[in-house]
């Protein structure tokens, strides 16, 4: 799964996605990711304050609470200086790729957007008004202001479906 | 002897358990396949029809629901790169490529016909050896199960991908994450910074979900409005030739299945990653590279898992002690029934016994109609554009999410996550350590801990145990190939490289 996730990624990055290349073995890239030393700077950012909120557990024995913790904590940080210099050896990123429009294309971040705002709406207008919400908006943005009837009627269906399989035959509660 | 098949047979010549049973695996099957909602759900939500029932009608439709879930949540892994269940984690690593190429009908049909091998395997494990493994199951020691799950944290080097080490610093994060709540054994807070929803831990259910399907429906939006690849679905049963060809490793994985499964606290989910792993390292010529869409890694973890549902029962019907999730419901049902699991069950009521082994049996029959009945309505739904797709496999994220515990703050950290994981993905990080982790953090942190304090927490002794007790011995030294079989050389010797 994980192979395939790189491969999309670097789909993203210029490659075709969806083509099957060979992944068995790693083979590095020459050029580094825009913000693959930030990245790099985070993990070991959250390794550090895994650490350091470790050391207010209780600890002193080989058995305590704090022993592993403090061992993924380490082990966090050390890996992550190695992929920091690791990335450093490469060499810059392409002058072409700019940091968010690597990270962020805009239908990422009008999905992301989306997902923020269902979170919130979710609460107050409960799960079939705020989910139809997203799915029609989400579905003709997607495909560009096209078949707004399609999306209007599929999300429809696909959420009377659910409802219908989930609420009330298999009886789970929906948000 | 003659008695104990009239007991086999009570299910067979009864329609409505029967029916019970197909029902129960269509269920199962389709609960399965979405993620969050997970086999152990679906046999506690049905559970609770069942109290009023007679035990043999609510033992048929438990069974029927174990076997179809375990099976529908590799569908999910296949079709879209979203397990429905931690068990179905590894299947997607060949699976997702599979159905990438259009091959999605035959994988199903592969993942369908040795998965019912594989349940058959487990059910006569179940019915000739179980007081055996049973035994030998209890034998283990928590200096084991720290073994064990050292094994299952070695596996980021198969499940990895690309960089090894971005493999590990992700490994080592969802370790980090699943030490945040309550100590289960000193009750000491971890992590919680005075947060009342931090102190149940995080659930790596919510995090998988969030992993595996929000932050792939992101990723699949970097590339909206490129066609889903047409699936080719002229062939979808096996031959018999390939089923043969596959039979070694199936027997090998489903035996694993069965022993892992027989394990009290280790299920489905650990066979099937070590299962995926013995296959890469022992696979010589696999149909594809691993990684790319190679059968071997559909066929491995696909009959551990299916395996480890025979073993699960081991522990459950000889010695009272639940497998996993899903027996330690049904010992409630039984309980509620007015039965005790344990030693006395086989010698006080073996006709339970035998009629769950038949029931076991009718599900895996049903599974392999149904199953291969479902292949093309399930390949077709990946057929669909992804702009119509993924918008309700979100959707569906949330359903399976809220369903954990009725909490909308575990969606907040399904998306979350599946934001964290979206960035992961895009810097080579793979997502599937982090969830390796979480899963087996808990294990490794409370059974090095209660070995340690076993030792009375002296270095020494602790290491002694690793060389002196057999099961620690050959646990060590299965540790110790392990990591000498990652190497070139080893790799150069076998003829791997």
């Amino acid at each position: 799964m994980v192979k395939n996730m790189g491969l999309q990624a670097e789909g993203a990055g210029g490659e075709p996605s969806g083509t099957v290349k060979e992944l068995s073995k790693y083979v590095p890239e020459a050029r580094r990711k825009p913000g693959e030393l930030g990245i790099a700077a985070i993990t070991f950012l959250l390794g550090a304050l895994g650490y350091y909120f470790a050391l207010d557990m209780t600890s002193g024995e080989y058995s305590s609470p704090s022993v592993f913790p403090k061992l993924a904590s380490i082990v966090i940080m050390a890996c992550s200086a190695f992929n920091f210099f690791k990335a450093v050896r490469r060499e810059k990123p392409e002058a072409s790729l700019t940091l968010t429009g690597y990270l962020l294309p805009m239908d990422v971040v009008v999905v992301l957007v989306l997902l923020v705002a269902y979170c919130f709406i979710l609460p107050r207008l409960h799960f079939v008004a705020s989910s139809y919400a997203f799915m029609v908006i989400g579905m003709v943005y997607l495909q560009r202001g096209k078949n707004i009837i399609r999306a209007l009627l599929i999300s429809a269906v696909s959420l009377a479906v659910l409802v219908a399989v989930f609420r009330y035959l298999f009886l789970v509660i929906l948000p | 002897m003659e008695q104990n098949l009239q007991y086999f047979l009570i299910p067979f010549l009864s329609w409505e358990m029967m029916m019970l049973i197909w029902v129960g695996v269509f269920a199962g099957i389709w609960v399965g396949a979405i993620p969050g909602l997970s086999v152990t759900m679906a046999a506690s939500l049905l559970i609770s029809f069942t109290f009023s029932w007679d035990l043999n009608s609510a033992l048929a439709l438990i069974c029927g629901v174990f076997v179809g879930g375990v099976y529908g949540g590799s569908i999910t892994a296949i079709l879209l790169n979203i397990p429905g269940a931690p068990a179905a984690i590894a299947t997607g690593i060949e699976g997702y490529p599979l159905a990438q190429r259009g091959e999605a009908g035959k994988a199903i049909g592969l993942c369908t016909t040795v998965s019912v091998f594989a349940s058959f395997v487990g059910i006569l494990a179940l019915s000739v050896a179980a007081p055996v493994i049973a035994n030998f199951s209890l034998k283990f020691s928590p200096r084991d199960f720290f073994l064990l799950a050292v094994m299952g944290i070695l596996l980021i080097g198969s499940i990895g991908g690309g960089d090894p080490i971005k493999g590990i610093t992700a490994g080592a994060i969802g370790v980090l994450l699943s030490m945040v709540g309550m100590d289960p054994s000193t009750g000491e807070l971890r992590y919680t910074f005075g947060n009342i929803y931090l102190m149940a831990g995080i659930s790596f259910v919510t995090a998988m979900i969030g992993l595996f399907g929000v932050s792939e429906a992101l990723t699949q939006f970097r590339n909206a409005g490129k066609k889903s690849p047409k699936q080719n679905l002229d062939r979808i049963i096996p031959s018999w030739t390939t089923f043969l060809k596959y039979l070694p490793l199936s027997i090998r994985s489903s035996l694993l299945g069965v022993f892992i499964g027989a394990l009290p606290g280790t299920g489905g989910d650990v066979a099937a990653l070590l299962a995926y792993d013995q296959a890469k390292r022992t696979v010589r010529h696999p149909s594809r590279p691993f990684g790319t869409g190679a059968y071997e890694g559909i066929v491995a973890p696909e009959t551990a898992n299916k395996g480890a549902i025979g073993g699960a029962f081991i522990p459950m019907l000889t010695l009272g002690i639940p497998g996993d999730a899903v027996t330690a419901i049904i010992i409630g049902a039984l309980y509620i029934h007015g039965l005790k699991p344990g030693p006395m069950l086989m010698i006080e009521t073996p006709h339970l016994f035998w009629m769950i082994v038949s029931c076991l049996s009718i599900a895996s029959v049903a599974l392999m109609v149904l199953g291969l009945v479902s292949v093309k309505p399930f390949a077709k739904i990946i057929e669909i554009p992804k702009e119509i797709i993924m918008p309700v496999v979100i959707i569906l994220s949330v359903i399976g999410t809220y369903a954990i515990q009725n909490s909308v703050v575990d969606i907040f950290y399904m998306i979350g996550f599946g934001i964290i994981g979206y960035f992961l993905r895009l810097y080579g990080y793979a997502t599937g350590p982090m969830v390796l982790g979480l899963i087996l953090g808990p294990m490794l942190d409370a059974n090095y801990r209660r070995a340690m304090q076993g030792a009375e927490n002296q270095i020494l002794p602790f290491l002694e145990g690793f060389v002196t007790n057999p099961i620690s011995l050959f646990l060590t030294l299965s540790i110790v190939f392990l990591i000498v079989s990652q190497t070139s050389f080893y790799r150069r010797w076998r003829g791997l490289e």
